[in-house]
This record gives structure tokens, sequence and C-alpha cells, in this order.
């Protein structure tokens, strides 16, 4: 009978692994949806996940607080030399702000894209395997988070929400190699510079701004921010700076590297923001060809 | 005790996981070294050679299905990954000598070839690009040396929590 055992294992075998290439195809197609087990196994582990977190992230805290009771002493010494500016600078921020109120009133304008109602959220996890670089977030749609809104830090942007249960919500970071992934971006300067941010060169470490106009001088260190026209995204956060401009693989629009602003290790707390402006479906690539031209 | 024990660990190392993912990518010197933290696939490997090939793989079936539903989206890929290296893991354990450290390197060695496999089937699906040496030297040899030396630390432990319950289990092995 030793034969029949092996030929029995062999259609086992056999069948497993079809059934293995079918789940694998069919979760590779729709991977922004959950279906309704998969939200339940997301949840339970979710919860388990920001039990054990948070006492890492208090040990965390404690490293932090001591590395920085020894930068204290270098660092308050900074900030007093900066206290002068800050006096200056506030007081135009001050009067630049009424003004713009202003003007705004003048014109009738009521919506911003810059604002947004900041939804405060702790990282629990960070995708272990790293391939994809992914967060998860203890915030999810019963918080009022919903797919594709922004997510940054203090330093700046670093990535949207692909995926959102009851309770917990799934980041996928700038830095990711998904080509689908786009942000509408903008370069501040005399004359904003429209393109979008597209793809991540991981031996750089720095974000592809693609899709300028080739005509656009631009320099080295001037700073990108989302442009809030691609219809999920709020105005202004910052991304990064640029370091290097060149000309794209088609050599018909300009392409700049994007040093990011955000710090992408350790990351403990982050803000989603949720746009006041009604978003549109979709991702956020909307709209920035026609606005180019 | 080892029934409750073997589960109450396995959990502990998948939430553990990810906590340390979160201190990576480490850089050192202005280069970036990604290190994974493959505990609980060790701790089956571990399961597999010094007390039950089953259980391990039951255990691999489970823990893959949760990671994968969670962190990764993609159904299938660790709930198939974990088993199989306990699989091969069982079938080579019996044709070297049996003692902590040829488990050890066993295991590690099961480590790469899993993190090659991965690494093929990422560039399958396009979400790597990074060339052959890159994932040598960035990713490969700091997972590898962070988990030696998690081995290092708690293989010990794993065997004689596992070898001391039945003396027995020591030495029994096989494919059911």
């Amino acid at each position: 009978m030793p034969q029949f055992l092996s030929n029995k294992r062999l259609i086992l075998l056999l069948i497993g692994v079809i059934l293995l290439v079918a789940l694998i195809s069919l979760t590779l197609r729709d991977r922004g949806q959950v279906s309704l087990p998969e939200e339940i196994v997301k949840e339970a582990v979710g919860a388990g996940q920001s039990v054990f977190s948070r006492p890492a992230h208090f040990v965390t805290g404690v490293f932090d607080n001591i590395d920085s009771l020894i930068n204290t002493f270098e660092e308050n010494r900074l900030l007093k030399a900066r206290l002068e500016e800050f006096a200056g600078v506030q007081a135009e921020v001050t009067d630049l702000r009424s003004e713009n109120e202003e003007l705004k009133e003048l014109v009738g304008k009521e919506e911003d894209l810059r604002e947004y109602n900041p939804i405060q959220a702790v990282v629990i996890a960070r995708n272990p395997d790293q391939w994809e670089e992914k967060i998860i977030l203890n915030r999810g749609t019963n918080h009022g988070v919903k797919e594709n809104m922004a997510v940054m830090t203090a330093g700046g942007l670093i990535g949207k929400v692909t995926i959102v249960t009851p309770t917990t919500s799934t980041v996928e970071l700038v830095t990711t190699q998904n080509p689908n992934y786009r942000v509408s971006a903008m370069v501040l300067g005399e004359d904003d510079v429209f393109g979008l941010i597209e793809g991540y060169d991981a031996e750089r470490r720095e974000l592809l701004l693609k899709r300028i106009d080739f005509s656009i001088d631009l320099e080295e260190g001037d700073q990108v921010v989302s442009s809030g026209l691609g219809g999920i995204f709020p105005k202004g956060i910052v991304i990064g700076e640029i370091t290097e401009v060149t000309i794209d693989e088609f050599g018909l629009t300009k392409l700049a590297y994007v040093k990011p602003a955000a710090d992408f290790s350790m990351l403990n707390h982050v803000v989603i923001a949720d746009r006041l402006v009604p978003e549109v479906d979709g991702e956020d690539n909307g709209v920035t060809e026609d606005e180019e031209s | 005790m080892i029934r409750f024990l073997v589960p109450i660990v396995c959990l502990v190392l998948f939430f553990v996981e990810p906590i340390f993912g979160l201190f990576s990518p480490l850089s050192i010197g202005g280069s970036f070294y990604y290190v994974v933290p493959r505990f609980l696939i060790l701790f089956l490997i571990f399961l597999t050679v010094f007390y039950e090939l089953r259980h391990a793989l039951f255990y691999g079936l489970f823990f893959g299905l949760l990671y994968d539903v969670f962190y990764i989206d993609i159904i299938g890929l660790y709930s198939f990954l974990y088993p199989a290296v306990c699989l091969i893991a069982a079938y080579f354990f019996k044709k070297i000598p049996q003692n902590l450290l040829s488990a050890t390197l066993l295991a590690l060695g099961l480590l790469i070839a899993m993190e090659v496999a991965l690494y093929l089937f990422f560039q399958l699906i396009g979400l790597t690009d990074a060339p052959a040496g890159t994932f040598l030297t960035s990713r490969l040899w700091p997972t590898l040396i962070a988990n030696a030396l998690y081995l290092g630390l708690l293989g010990w432990v794993f065997r004689s929590m596992m070898v001391t319950q039945d003396p027995q289990r020591g030495t029994k092995f096989g494919l059911y």
C-alpha cells in the first residue's frame, strides 16, 4: 500500500498548491477591500497588539527622555538664540494671518484646502517583514478615519491610509515601491510648481517628484508640500526638500529627488488629516496635469 | 504543562515581532540595515525538532494566517511558508547530529532559505526592485545576525522547555 499512500499525498499536495496559488492571486487582486473574516481577525490582533505596544512605547519613551536630557544644555543654548528671532516672526505671522482672513472675506472664500481635522493616533505595529512599508494605527472608522487620508508626524507627511477597520487602520508609507502610489505635490517658490510624488529611490532613500514642466527651473533646497489638488490630502503638508533635479526617463518632463522631512524609523505618535473640504473619491492623484499646463 | 506553554510563547513572540520591527531600519554610519525579527518561525523550528512536528504545523498554519491577514494582506504567503519550513526542518533534522548547535544552524539555514524565497516572491509581484546585492547586504546579513543572537540567547531555553517535559519526545521524529 505504500504506492497508494504516496499517490494520496501527491494529490493532497497538488490540491494544496492549487488552493494556495488561487488564494494568493485572489487576495493580490483586491488588496484594498477587507472581507468580514479578515476584518474580525484584524480587530482581534489589533487589540492584542495595542496591549503589547504600550509598554514598548513606554520603554522607548524613557530612553528618548534620557537622550534628550543629555542634550538639554546644547539645545537650550540654541533655542535661546532662536527666541529672539521668534518674536519678530510671530508678529509677522499674526499680521499675515489677519490680512489673509480679511482678504478671504473680501473675495468671499470660505473653504480652504489647508484646513483639516486632525485625528491623533498611536502606531501599534510596523509590518515586521518590512518588504512593504506599512504601519498599523489604533484608530479606525469609529474615529472618523477613511481610506486614502493623509498621515503625518510633526516632521511631515509619512503616508496614507490604505485599509480601515472599525478600530485599526493600515498606513502605507510614502517610501513604498508601489507604482500606483501618488501624491499631488507642489514646490514652494515665487510661483508654485506642481508635480506628482511618484515612487521612491530605495538606494538614495529619497522620493521622486515627477511630471514637472520642462521649462520650469527648480533649485536644490526648495521645499515640497502637498498641493491638495489630488482631492484627498489637505494642502500644505510638508513632504521634504529637493536635493537634485534631473530629466526623467522619457526626456519630456523634469524629475526631482526629494529628501523626506519626516523620520520614518521609530514612529510613535502620528496625526491623520481629515480634510474639511469634501473629498473626492479615489486616490490622491487627481488633476495635477491640467494645473500644470 | 507544555500544552499551555507553547501557545502562550507563540502568542507573545507573534506580538513582540512587530515591536522589534519598529526599531528597523537601523542606520549605522549612513547606510541602512533592515533587521527582520523572525522569532516565531525559529521557535516553531525548535518545536518541530525537539517536540513534535504536528504541533508545529498547526501553530505555523494558525499564526501564518494571522500574519498574512494582519500585516501582509496577501493570504496564503506565510500560512504556507511557516508549515513548509517546519516540514523541511523535520526532514533534515533526522539526517544530522541531533543537538542544540545543529538545531540552531539548521534553523538559521532555513531562515536564509525563507528570506530568499520571500525576496523572489516579492520581486515577482513587483513590490521590490532591489538588486540581489542590496538584498544581501542590507537585509539578509543583518537579519541573520540579529536572529542568530536571539537563538543564541533563547535557544537553550526553548530546548530545555520542550525536552524536559517528555524525555521520550526528544528523540522521536517523523512525518506523522
